[in-house]
């Protein structure tokens, strides 16, 4: 390209082109989907292990998820200094996403205090009834959840036209739905299912889409 | 009437430029030298006018002791852009007139 002077015609194409190639300057690589993917749903089928074949590991499977902030950490920094341009979709997004960090550990905290709460309203209510309540608080838990890992999966996959993550995070939410009225295990089932199905696939689509993209750009470095 | 292009906007790699620059927050030299095929000698004259006119911020940093230039689009630089548009569909449409 150089300093010369353009029609009006050829203006118009010009803007449309760089427009569009500004679009694309974002690309996510589908690590961090992929990270997550296989975290949760490893936490979610080894609790169901445990509770389907009555042992226990000798610590909470859950805290994976917190070791998961460590490679999660590496990740960002790697990915940010790799980024030759800010778009302001990557900014929307980068701030969803840490929204959606802070919120899921506000939502533990929070119900870490309710079943603290309830224990001795549980108590009372066996002492007098005669027999334990039949409500169990365990069994909202994974709704609430999954009402929260679809928020940022569906606006992801809306804001980067990414239909695999669009529609995970449809499925997050009917799963939500369905796990009000199923038992503990199925929940379980149903959020590691769920975990691979919006997370862990559409990561992986990802990856091979950032690949081929790099491959094209002659610039692949593994 | 027809209105007056901007003389700073109204050429090919100049034009480039602000167009790549209106859709992000910011890129970095090598970005836009990569998209607009254009040699570093040229862009850089380029930017340099851009920045004089006050149309773009420019941002010298160092990145693993290599020099870093990373770009931003203006306010004026924006209104300017959109004012060149304007005056372009005006063009484009002359029976509107």
């Amino acid at each position: 390209m150089e300093d010369k002077s353009i029609d009006y015609q050829e203006s118009l194409q010009l803007i449309n082109s760089m427009i569009s190639k500004a679009k694309n300057a974002y690309r996510d690589t589908g690590i961090s989907a992929m990270l997550w993917g296989s975290v949760i749903s490893i936490c979610s089928f080894v609790k169901l292990a445990e509770v389907h074949f009555h042992f226990k590991l000798p610590f909470d499977i859950y805290l994976l998820t917190l070791l998961a902030i460590i490679p999660q950490v590496i990740i960002s920094i790697k990915e940010k200094r790799l980024r030759k341009a800010r778009s302001y979709e990557s900014i929307f997004l980068d701030y969803i996403w840490l929204s959606f960090g802070i919120s899921i550990f506000l939502l533990v905290h929070v119900i870490n205090l309710a079943f603290v709460a309830l224990q001795p309203v549980a108590a009372e209510y066996a002492s007098l009834a005669g027999h334990p309540s039949s409500f169990k608080l365990s069994e909202f838990v994974m709704p609430l959840f999954l009402v929260l890992y679809g928020i940022p999966t569906f606006i992801t996959g809306a804001a980067c036209k990414f239909k695999p993550m669009l529609w995970g995070g449809i499925l997050f939410w009917l799963c939500s739905v369905i796990t009000v009225y199923t038992g503990y295990e199925a929940d379980l089932l149903l959020t590691g299912l769920a975990a691979i199905a919006g997370w862990l696939i559409p990561g992986i689509i990802l990856e091979k889409q950032h690949r081929l993209a790099k491959m094209k750009e002659g610039v692949l470095n593994v | 009437m027809f209105k007056d292009l901007d003389p700073i906007l109204h050429s090919q790699l100049r034009l480039a430029v602000m167009s790549l620059l209106i859709g992000l927050k910011e890129a970095e030299f090598t970005f836009i030298k990569e998209k607009t095929h254009a040699t570093a000698g040229n862009l850089s004259v380029q930017i340099a006018k851009l920045r004089e006119a006050g149309y773009i911020e420019v941002d010298k940093q160092f990145k693993n002791n290599y020099p870093l230039t990373i770009c931003k689009i203006s306010q004026k630089g924006i209104e300017a852009f959109e004012n060149y548009v304007n005056a372009l569909q005006s063009y484009m449409k002359p029976s509107d007139q």
